[in-house]
């Protein structure tokens, strides 16, 4: 298999393209793709949910799923990164007191495997057999904190929709990692983790919250938001829809990314 | 629906400042240990302009998402800006973040985590300075309020309506405050009409009436009169009351009668904290 990747954004109604705070990155050859929104009320958020989605897709946290300790790990030295972005001693002393709050961002990212090798411990070995036939064919792991969320359709169907499900479920208030730790002492347990199969065919939508919000509540109302989706063949074609989506109040108006990646036959494979 | 406008650079929302600076402000301000009640309210206004500066701070600069004016009433009625932005009126965020009169630096207690405080300098900037001399002309207060937004409202037709927060410590010895508050609630943009808040503030130690919805329990003439002129609090404004675990009616008004430092500052911060800023 081989993935067909789009990537579309556009900033908030009224913003510049150079103040878009959400961020995408896209390693294809290794299968890893992430998004983030960089929450608007901080300072210097563009910055961090870069980092954030840069660092994941050359070098994600390790463990499946990854221990708070892991993540720790995984998010120090990008904390490090995004400081050492910030000419300190040129900002005003308004600028410097609300960026020392720390930058602030909602993150997903997903590794697809093709062949999954499972990791073995003395119960899997034990497990062998049973394992080998339910684990190893083609999987996906996400891991996420915050409002971005994930839609994977087959055969036309939404079969996954992750870590959100409803609507409603979309609040002004998602949990955020920052990029300052004393802001962090209590967000790892929000981090989730989950794993899933996928196929020839399967299609995924990775979402920044004002258009995942949308695509849910368009599912609610029994329509499939991935036929528009599936039309938008340029940039100029996402923001007409966004736009007109934006006017008609069936999305907020906030910055807003996606990223699909279609899973087909790989030409090798003919 | 009215007060549901965004506030946004392109719509940006406006607050007015009234500031008693009568004689009587030298005198204690109730819960205040002993501190005048100019000290202290100069104090609550250097700070929330601090705060909201540092609400609409982006990357290196601020986003003008807001545009204010602080008016003294007193000996004069005229704007209060002290240092570079002296005699300004209406005034765009960004450049009152980047013209405070001087920057102090104070020390703050923080409990430090282990049982004990541990003093912190902080910078503390300031554009608005205590005065306390005069009468208390809040009838011309009005008036001057009246004449900036005139002008405001007309180029600003899509923005959140202006909020004017008039803070004192007695009555209007001009003929006020009625016909200048009616003309200046008249005032409106496209969401609604201008927005009227009143804090009366007091020495003594009484208990503070805030956000009333009727003027029964109101002690005499003079609150009943403030009570009045006050606006009925916008659904977002009673939303952040009721935040605070204060009990209010869907006629609650923007007033507050007899308020002590911590009502001050609290009504202060539901009057400019919108829910509506992206």
């Amino acid at each position: 298999m081989e993935p067909t990747v789009q990537v579309f954004w556009t900033p908030k109604k009224g913003n510049s393209q150079e103040e878009y705070e959400d961020a995408f990155g896209c390693a294809v050859e290794e299968g890893r793709f992430a998004i983030a929104d960089g929450a608007t009320e901080s300072s210097f958020a563009e910055i961090w949910s870069t980092i954030l989605t840069q660092k994941f897709i050359s070098a994600p946290p390790e463990g499946q799923p990854p221990e708070h300790q892991s993540l720790i790990n995984w998010v120090a030295p990008l904390q490090k990164e995004w400081h050492s972005n910030i000419m300190w001693d040129r900002l005003p002393w308004f600028a410097e007191e609300k960026a020392r709050k720390g930058a602030f961002a909602t993150f997903l990212g997903m590794e697809f495997n093709e062949e999954e090798e499972v990791e073995e411990g003395i119960m899997d070995k034990l497990l062998f057999m049973f394992k080998k036939q339910k684990n190893t064919g083609p999987r996906w792991r996400a891991l996420t904190i915050g409002d971005s969320n994930m839609y994977q359709i087959r055969d036309d169907e939404l079969i996954t929709s992750w870590p959100l499900t409803k609507g409603i479920q979309f609040t002004h208030r998602p949990t955020l990692i920052s990029s300052n730790p004393t802001a962090n002492e209590t967000v790892w347990d929000h981090f989730i983790y989950e794993t899933g199969e996928f196929e020839e065919g399967d299609t995924f939508i990775l979402a920044t919250d004002a258009i995942a919000k949308w695509f849910l509540d368009r599912v609610e109302l029994g329509e499939k938001p991935w036929h528009m989706l599936n039309k938008i063949k340029s940039e100029e074609d996402f923001s007409n829809l966004v736009a007109e989506l934006r006017s008609g109040l069936k999305m907020q108006n906030d910055d807003t990314t996606i990223i699909s990646i279609h899973w087909e036959e790989s030409s090798a494979d003919d | 629906m009215p007060y549901s406008a965004e506030i946004s650079r392109t719509n940006p929302g406006c607050f007015i400042f009234l500031i008693d600076q009568s004689g009587s402000m030298i005198e204690p301000i109730s819960g205040g240990d002993g501190r005048r009640k100019c000290d202290i309210v100069s104090d609550s206004i250097n700070r929330l302009l601090h705060n909201l500066i540092i609400k609409c701070a982006r990357g290196e600069g601020i986003r003008d998402f807001y545009e204010l004016a602080v008016v003294g009433y007193g000996a004069t009625v005229a704007p209060g800006f002290s240092g570079p932005l002296a005699g300004r009126d209406i005034v765009a965020l960004s450049e009152v973040a980047n013209n405070p009169a001087r920057v102090e630096e104070r020390v703050k207690d923080l409990d430090d985590g282990a049982g004990g405080i541990i003093q912190q300098k902080t910078k503390f900037p300031v554009w608005f300075e205590p005065i306390a001399k005069g009468t208390t002309p809040m009838g011309a207060a009005l008036d001057l309020a009246h004449h900036l937004l005139t002008g405001w409202c007309q180029s600003h037709n899509y923005s959140y309506p202006p909020i004017v927060i008039n803070i004192s410590d007695g009555e209007a010895t001009d003929f006020g405050p009625e016909p200048q508050a009616e003309a200046l609630t008249t005032l409106h943009t496209s969401d609604g009409n201008v927005l009227l808040l009143n804090i009366h503030i007091s020495g003594e130690n009484l208990t503070p009436i805030v956000f009333p919805d009727s003027d029964e329990d109101l002690p005499d003439e003079f609150a009943r009169t403030l009570f009045e002129v006050s606006s009925p609090l916008p659904a977002n404004m009673r939303e952040l009351a009721k935040n605070e675990n204060l009990t209010l009616g869907e006629e609650a008004r923007g007033f507050a009668f007899n308020a002590d430092m911590i009502e001050l500052i609290r009504f202060l911060d539901i009057g400019t904290r919108s829910s509506t800023m992206r």
